[in-house]
């Protein structure tokens, strides 16, 4: 119906086209200017050169090969994916729970107010609640003060990998249990009781019904949760302590030593590959339908 | 047809079902035999799919027993019975294709992969669908989707299957293809066949046994035949099929035969059961509209009352027609096709339906549920 309308009126399309096309060009033209520009001017960079602190635009491979023959460079690039898969791991088993709980075990008004408060941290800065952990885990701080009362401690948590972790998740857990919430609560009941009518025990139905069925969004979830703490900065620095330093941390510090920003681009552009190779799997992952086997 | 006695498999004795302050099931009494095929009809929100679904265990009674095959039931949860069921929507996983779908029964007794995967064909192969095994279940028809949801719950041989509305989804020409596959099914499996259905015509031609519920509670239970010739309530009556129910007091009566007084007029009825009402008491008849005559010149029957048509509805060659009294009181008549041509019916005018003493019903009691 609607193509033979297409057809037949080509002229009253074309123009309904052009109406279309004009509401949709600011978010085109956006894209374009500081999206695409400017990422296609970071790979052009990392092929620059710089002398006496100067920036030349020449094409030369230096950039490339002085990186990829540092040994830093690839620590810090495996040990900022070890991190990012950490906190995702850690992120989307901690909040898995509690997304099933809002899915399946509340009631809806409890559920739109859990999903509410979810979404009040957002309400602050990410840099004003990575400070207020100091707070929490100095050596000084909280839960060291509360575990010294049953004569632990004190435990060092700054400045070290549990510390950037928290610091990721403080980000992104709010988020992963939004986005989980979501799929589980999408999840057909009929199918869960079906299993359970086919004698599948509530545990089991969990990774044999549910997982599956809210696959989808799970790593949607996770997926979120691992670009953001991949390509967070505040975390590891204030939390972390910079030490080692995650390609966040190395790209800062690239481009204080001697303006090497050609180098810094270098690491941005294989940070851009990374994630987009990683989203690329995930969402393949995630709408994979099933196929004769 | 009829077989020796055989023990109950299903007891339901003074089942209560609440949800909050709706009760949806009152006072249940029920027992289904082995190897019976029970189908459970009524409208919606008559508790018809609570009673399945507790049986599955899916709903816990408030008050009461449930019983199967001599077991108390009502503590014992979904996945600890077995008691499969076929859903309204089918509800095949869409992340397994159809071979492991029915193979996910077997699965969850631990069985090994070789065993199910060996049954499953099986089951598949004898509901005529193996050829879609690797099929992604999405991408069958709603007819093989339905039958590989029967291989389904059929594979692990339970005692009981429970069926909610299998073919509601179905095109009327695949119902009854489906209709005749579970009922040569039923008989040759021997299982107990729980059918839970609004459609008179699904209940009637399959089940053994029809059960009519209303309000939480069972109307009426009996054969088809029963069900249909002989409703116990008014309510039966006005649900199934096409039945005049004609009200009144007993004006005379000698012997079976008695008269009544009506607000369309004196009747004569034969009392088809032992107790003969008593002069003065009021009661009910149904006749059935297929068995009322319908002429344009008076005839000489017991009773005969003067109509003006309607309506008319036609179901293939059937025909049924809806006509008034002067006071208004609805008849409905039904006849062939072929009938309708002789009664010129399109020129208007009176028409004379007449029914003899003994076609018509007595119920039992007035009691309005």
């Amino acid at each position: 119906m609607q193509i033979d309308h297409a057809q037949n009126n080509a002229p009253t399309a074309r123009r309904m086209d052009l109406f279309a096309l004009t509401w949709r060009m600011p978010i085109i033209v956006w894209q374009v200017l500081f999206f695409v520009g400017p990422l296609l001017f970071m790979v052009a960079m990392s092929f620059f050169l710089v002398k006496n602190y100067v920036m030349q635009e020449t094409f030369v491979f230096d950039n490339w090969s002085k990186m990829f023959s540092r040994g830093y460079f690839r620590d810090s690039y495996f040990y900022t994916l070890f991190l990012a898969t950490l906190s995702t791991i850690s992120a989307s088993l901690l909040a898995f729970p509690a997304s099933f709980a809002l899915a399946f075990k509340v009631s809806d008004s409890t559920r739109r107010w859990a999903l509410f408060l979810l979404i009040i941290p957002f309400f602050t800065s990410y840099l004003v609640r990575i400070f207020s952990w100091y707070v929490i885990l100095a050596e000084s701080g909280v839960i060291n003060g509360m575990l010294s009362t049953i004569g632990l401690g004190p435990y060092t948590m700054l400045n070290t990998k549990f510390g950037t972790v928290v610091g990721y998740m403080t980000l992104t857990l709010p988020l992963v249990v939004v986005l989980q919430t979501f799929s589980l609560a999408n999840i057909d009941r009929n199918l869960v009781q079906a299993a359970h009518n086919l004698g599948c025990s509530p545990w089991r139905t969990v990774y044999t019904v549910i997982v599956p069925l809210a696959k989808t969004g799970l790593i949607v979830a996770a997926l979120f949760c691992f670009i953001l703490s991949f390509g967070d900065f505040v975390s590891p620095y204030y939390l972390g302590g910079s030490k080692p330093p995650t390609l966040p941390i190395l790209i800062i510090d690239t481009t204080k030593s001697g303006q090497q920003w050609p180098r810094a681009a270098v690491i941005a552009v294989v940070m851009m590959a990374t994630l987009i190779t990683i989203a690329f799997a995930a969402i393949t992952l995630a709408y994979r339908k099933r196929t004769s086997r | 047809m009829s077989t020796p006695p055989v023990s109950p498999l299903v007891t339901m004795e003074g089942v209560d079902k609440h949800f909050g302050k709706f009760v949806a099931v009152k006072g249940l009494n029920l027992t289904i035999d082995k190897g019976e095929f029970v189908a459970i009809m009524g409208t919606s929100g008559c508790g018809k799919t609570t009673t399945l679904r507790m049986l599955a265990g899916l709903e816990q009674p408030t008050a009461g027993t449930i019983r199967i095959a001599g077991k108390l039931m009502n503590d014992v949860r979904p996945h600890e019975r077995d008691t499969p069921m076929v859903w309204q929507s089918l509800a095949l996983f869409p992340f397994l294709n159809a071979r492991e779908n029915v193979e996910f029964g077997l699965k969850m007794r631990n069985q090994q992969a070789e065993v199910r995967r060996k049954k499953a064909l099986e089951w598949l192969d004898r509901l005529g669908v193996s050829e879609f095994a690797e099929r992604n279940v999405e991408t069958l028809s709603g007819g093989q989707r339905q039958r590989v949801a029967l291989a389904r719950s059929l594979v692990t041989e339970p005692q009981l299957l429970l069926l909610d509305e299998p073919l509601s989804a179905l095109d009327a020409h695949l119902v009854i293809r489906m209709q005749s596959v579970l009922t040569k099914l039923q008989r040759e499996l021997g299982i107990t066949f729980v059918y839970v259905t609004h459609s008179q015509s699904e209940a009637f031609a399959m089940a053994d046994r029809v059960i009519i519920m209303s309000n939480g509670e069972i109307a009426q239970t009996g054969i088809p035949r029963d069900i249909y010739r002989e409703p116990a309530n008014r309510f039966v009556a006005e649900f199934v099929g096409r039945n005049n129910i004609i009200s009144g007091d007993v004006a005379k009566a000698k012997g079976k035969k008695i008269e009544i007084n009506s607000q369309i007029g004196i009747f004569k009825f034969n009392a088809n059961r032992p107790a003969v009402p008593t002069v003065g008491k009021a009661v009910t008849f149904v006749i059935a509209a297929d068995l009322v005559e319908v002429t344009r010149t008076k005839p000489k029957a017991d009773n005969v009352v003067e109509c003006t048509l309607i309506s008319e509805e036609f179901i293939g060659s059937m025909v049924t027609l809806f006509l008034e009294t002067a006071d208004g009181t609805e008849f409905k008549v039904q006849l062939q096709e072929r009938e309708l041509a002789k009664l010129d019916h399109n020129s208007g005018g009176k028409f004379y339906l007449s029914w003899q003493a003994e076609s018509a019903h007595l119920l039992p009691s007035e009691k309005s549920i």
